[in-house]
């Protein structure tokens, strides 16, 4: 661990020119499988960020999941986004040379607070701070749904295909459930649905794809940090509304739709307000049905990897019996859209 | 071949020391380990008993006869995977009542052993 403490701090140092660098903190931060994150707090010496700092260096795991985005990718996309006025960790270097810690890593500044969700979820907010949290997440995202193809540093993000967004989704999670090769029929049922019921494209957007609680960091009521770019796509703005609004993560709060905080209306307008767009509620809710077969696709995966030997390991295990609980809420949320209209 | 006591009842027993003496003298990451071997060992007992009532047989009959009475092959193979082809090429009908009351059997039937407390969730 100190070892690796010593080849950031000095590839920081190198960075900003300081005549030295101190490590006062270095830890593991808790963090998915797919990468490590380390907190590196330096003192510096001289160079372009003298004193104090607080970074987290974000590196490659051992194990990858094929369809996220690599460091250097993620690097970039997280430039789009802070460019973009969206409340991220400012990306500061990336280093693509192996030799320096075995991996490509990169560097950004470390934002206070907790991404804790069920300590989120439990939080004493007023009413009040609800509705400006929930505002302040729709403006977030309208922030980075403005970013819009084509970019040049953004080139290896693919376009929907068919050129629509939800359609596209369908056909890719229809091929996982082939390669995954066990039978799912309410996944086979839920992804028909989504077919015909797919409603018009919105424009393609850049996406976070997996903005939801537990990956923003609130300290206190105040939203310092949207986290976790790796899944970043062009897509439907309706796919991160969606996600956030899932069934799978209001963490047990399941009347507060907007992530066990708040409520979807709050969402929308504070979207509005950053962009002028107004997006229609029922294509969140349908985006949220697409939520939950993405959850179940991810969790099949999961489970696939512990029992294929590629990785043993009984939370992904476990996560694999989690499917059922998505096909509950699938059949519920399908029938109470259908009832509702 | 007498085995006595029954895997079961030694599942129970190990789980409940595991949750009552082990966890919770553990902290962080040990007791979230903890926990997670108690919830599988706790989805091995309730498996245990569902086949001892032959629940996956009787899940299993009702969607057989659902294929059946739709005129769909059912007498070969795996009777799940005969209700997600069918409903994959379009067979079915996605709105018919009696498909998505097999569906909830069947989804209801692996949340009783995977985490039954899920079902009493409210939609």
């Amino acid at each position: 661990m100190s070892a690796l403490a010593d080849t950031f701090s000095a590839f920081i140092a190198r960075q900003t020119g300081a005549r030295s660098a101190r490590v006062i903190d270095f830890d593991k931060l808790s963090g998915g499988a797919i990468q490590d994150n380390f907190g590196l707090t330096l003192d510096l010496e001289g160079g372009s960020r003298p004193d104090r700092q607080a970074f987290v260096v974000r590196q490659d795991a051992p194990s990858g999941v094929a369809e996220s985005l690599s460091r250097s990718e993620e690097f970039r996309v997280l430039q789009a986004a802070f460019k973009a006025g969206v409340t991220a960790p400012e990306p500061l270097w990336l280093c693509e040379d192996p030799e320096v810690s075995g991996r490509v890593f990169y560097v950004m500044t470390r934002a206070a607070g907790s991404a804790s969700p069920r300590k989120l979820v439990k939080a004493d907010f007023t009413e009040e701070q609800r509705r400006n949290i929930v505002r302040r997440l729709g403006a977030e995202l309208a922030r980075l749904h403005k970013v819009r193809p084509p970019q040049e540093s953004l080139k290896f993000l693919a376009l929907p295909d068919p050129d629509n967004a939800a359609l596209s989704r369908v056909a890719l999670y229809r091929r996982y459930l082939k390669e995954i090769g066990e039978p799912h029929p309410v996944l086979e049922w839920a992804l028909n649905w989504l077919e015909d019921h797919a409603p018009e494209p919105g424009p393609t957007v850049l996406c976070h794809c997996d903005f939801r609680t537990g990956n923003y960091m609130m300290n206190g009521d105040e939203l310092t940090a949207v986290l976790d770019w790796e899944f970043a796509a062009w897509s439907d703005p309706g796919e991160d509304l969606g996600w956030l609004c899932c069934r799978s993560w209001r963490f047990g709060a399941d009347d507060r739709e907007v992530g066990g905080i708040g409520d979807k209306q709050d969402l929308l307008d504070g979207y509005r307000e950053a962009s002028g767009i107004d997006l229609d509620p029922a294509a969140v809710s349908y985006w949220e049905v697409m939520g939950l077969v993405r959850w179940a696709m991810i969790a099949l995966q999961q489970a696939r990897r512990h029992m294929s030997g590629e990785q043993r390991s009984l939370e992904l295990a476990l996560t694999g019996r989690m499917v059922a609980q998505m096909e509950f809420d699938l059949l519920n949320q399908i029938q109470e859209l259908e009832d509702g209209q | 071949m007498i085995n006595q006591p029954e895997t079961q009842d030694l599942l129970t027993e190990a789980r409940q020391v595991l949750l009552d003496s082990v966890a919770p003298e553990l902290s962080g990451e040990r007791k979230y380990q903890a926990l997670m071997v108690a919830n599988a060992m706790g989805m091995a007992i309730r498996e245990l008993e569902q086949r001892e009532h032959g629940q996956p047989e009787q899940t299993d009959r009702t969607v057989r006869a659902f294929l059946v009475e739709r005129s769909l092959e059912a007498t070969t193979g795996d009777a799940e995977e005969g209700l997600a082809r069918a409903i994959r090429e379009h067979h079915l009908d996605g709105a018919d009542p009696a498909l998505r009351s097999v569906l909830r059997t069947l989804t209801e039937a692996r949340l009783q052993i995977n985490n039954p407390r899920y079902l009493k969730r409210e939609s």
